[in-house]
């Protein structure tokens, strides 16, 4: 029985939030728009998210060349190091940690900026004074992370390969310019496009998910707490779900 | 209100350098498949392309110049392989250059190798159709491999029979392998072999020698090694000589016919050279002769001094002085 009731719940919910999104497109299209917030919230997400990325970008890279080196050494094959690490980062890595890291930073934000807001009552009284609220909180948002992810996984990408590029010029003697050289020779647009395709898709889903978790925050002051980290949660499980179906449908047109 | 302008300054950087980023990005994965560059498109026919993919790299003389852009099925025996090609190179490929499939390493990924041709050609122009060669397949080689491996379990079987044969005795093969009396012939033939050919080689090194000393110099049997007009005048008189030869042979059988003639006939020369008795009375006649002369000589001698006669011999005398005196004055 109990069994029964989470599962209803849990279909619920899953069409609870694809209202959710399909009212986010809706609003969209309507104006007003509102661009001053929306570029608040886009230097909130892109900006203040930057450093974070850029140090774990850096850190990833520097570790996956140095863990491969000696398996690529005894294969003989570390002069492939630019080219694995290179499409590893730019398909896969690069996108999904950076959207990892931003989903923890700003989809619990989210949860609990507009979690605190719906508790406090504040959102009903925008509602009074004649502002959208969910023009105004929710679209902006979710704009601002689907726009800005993209960009953020791209300094991601170049300072992963930066921290790579110095691990080989340090322990294997290549240059620069060889290693970028090498890169750029491995990759092609079937690496580049999908990636940053999936990387909109993946702002969406955090900003979504923190702004849905965050609108129906319920029960008091502890449900922010409970907004914010299921927000996060749900994030980050719909990231990978959305990553692997991202990779399914670039399958389809660009052969990997 | 200063604070919004400026949040809004960082968002414009970030938001210019990760677009920037973005677009480089993409140009330099561009530029390795020659999107933005000036191409040029040139095909090849080859029979079997061995995993040759769109998008594999195109190498002139081991350097990029460009890759792979399409494969087409013509009919079942032939693929047509078009390939983008830098501007820039393309004056550097003559039209004789030929295309074949190759593969970037052991492990690498197929690509399509231009070999430069004999040269002496003018550059290839946009669309041109390059010579294949297409290198011998593993099929192939196998194919191969088969005939020669029957043939070799042929051979082995005959070889196997030869030995056979051999170790029964059979033959002089046999024999020699298992006749030891006639091992140790051999054995002591083969040494003497060896110091004939020892001496022989001793030989040939002084010829060596000998022949490099008549190249060298110009002493009559170099000029006759060296000069072809001696040659040709030592070819006529060798040709002359045989000539003579002949003339000489035929004289000899003449000669040899007179002697035979001579030692079986009844004439004079035979009486002389068989006749002891007529050499004999022959030796006493002329002795006889011998002693007339002498004695007529002291008769004439007596005449010359007799008054008689005396008075012509002197007239005789002076006739001859006088021609003298004529000639000589």
């Amino acid at each position: 029985m109990e069994m029964i009731v989470r599962t209803k719940q849990f279909f619920m919910g899953i069409g609870d939030l694809t209202y959710f999104a399909a009212r986010f497109f809706k609003q969209l299209v309507r104006p007003p728009f509102e661009v001053k917030e929306l570029l608040r919230q886009c230097y909130q997400v892109g900006n203040r998210s930057l450093l974070l990325v850029v140090t774990t970008g850096f850190i990833i890279g520097l570790v996956l060349t140095l863990q491969t080196r000696p398996t690529l050494i005894e294969f003989g094959a570390v002069s492939w190091m630019p080219n694995m690490v290179g499409i590893s980062i730019v398909r896969e890595i690069g996108p999904v940690i950076t959207a990892l890291i931003c989903s923890g930073r700003v989809a619990s934000g989210f949860g609990a900026e507009l979690g605190s807001m719906r508790v406090t009552e504040q959102i009903d009284a925008m509602e009074v004074s004649g502002t959208n609220p969910f023009k105004f909180l929710v679209v902006t948002r979710i704009l601002a992370t689907t726009l800005m992810l993209p960009l953020l996984v791209i300094f991601g990408d170049l300072i992963a390969l930066y921290g790579s590029s110095l691990v080989e010029y340090f322990k294997g003697n290549v240059a620069f310019k060889l290693y970028f050289n090498k890169v750029f020779e491995a990759l092609s647009y079937g690496d580049l496009v999908p990636a940053t395709m999936k990387s909109f898709v993946f702002g969406f889903v955090i900003g979504l998910t923190g702004c849905y978790k965050g609108y129906k925050t319920e029960r008091g002051t502890a449900g922010v707490g409970i907004a914010a980290n299921t927000a996060v949660v749900m994030a980050s499980l719909l990231l990978f779900m959305v990553d692997f179906v991202a990779v399914f449908i670039s399958d389809i047109f660009y052969e990997l | 209100m200063s604070k919004t302008s400026l949040q809004n300054l960082k968002l414009g950087i970030f938001v210019v350098l990760g677009t920037l980023l973005l677009l480089i990005a993409s140009y330099l994965i561009g530029n390795g498949q020659n999107i933005f560059a000036k191409n040029v498109t040139l095909h090849a026919v080859f029979k079997n392309v061995n995993g040759l993919q769109i998008g594999n790299n195109v190498r002139f003389s081991g350097v990029n110049i460009g890759t792979v852009d399409k494969l087409e099925m013509s009919n079942d025996t032939s693929i047509t392989v078009y390939m983008v090609i830098g501007e820039k190179m393309r004056k550097h490929i003559k039209k004789d250059a030929i295309a074949t499939i190759g593969s970037d390493g052991l492990v690498g990924s197929m690509l399509v190798n231009i070999v430069p041709g004999k040269g002496g050609m003018g550059s290839v122009n946009d669309g041109d159709e390059l010579k294949s060669y297409s290198r011998i397949s593993t099929q192939d080689m196998l194919n191969t491999l088969n005939v020669t491996n029957e043939n070799a379990a042929l051979l082995t079987s005959n070889l196997l029979k030869v030995t056979q044969s051999m170790m029964e005795g059979k033959g002089v093969v046999g024999r020699l392998l298992t006749d030891t009396i006639m091992g140790q012939d051999f054995h002591r033939m083969v040494s003497d072999l060896q110091q004939g050919s020892q001496r022989a080689n001793a030989t040939l090194t002084e010829l060596q020698g000998l022949v490099q000393r008549m190249n060298m110099d110009k002493s009559v049997a170099g000029t006759l090694l060296s000069d072809t007009l001696t040659a040709m005048k030592m070819r006529t008189s060798i040709e002359n000589l045989e000539t003579s030869s002949m003339a000489v042979k035929e004289m000899a059988q003449h000669l040899e016919q007179i002697i035979d003639s001579i030692k079986t006939g009844d004439g004079l020369f035979q009486r002389v050279t068989r006749d002891t008795t007529m050499s004999r009375l022959l030796m006493e006649t002329m002795e006889n002769i011998e002693q007339g002369t002498r004695k007529f000589d002291e008769n004439m001698e007596a005449l010359k001094h007799s008054f008689l006669t005396r008075g012509y011999f002197r007239k005789m005398e002076r006739e001859s002085g006088d021609d003298r005196g004529k000639k000589q004055p």
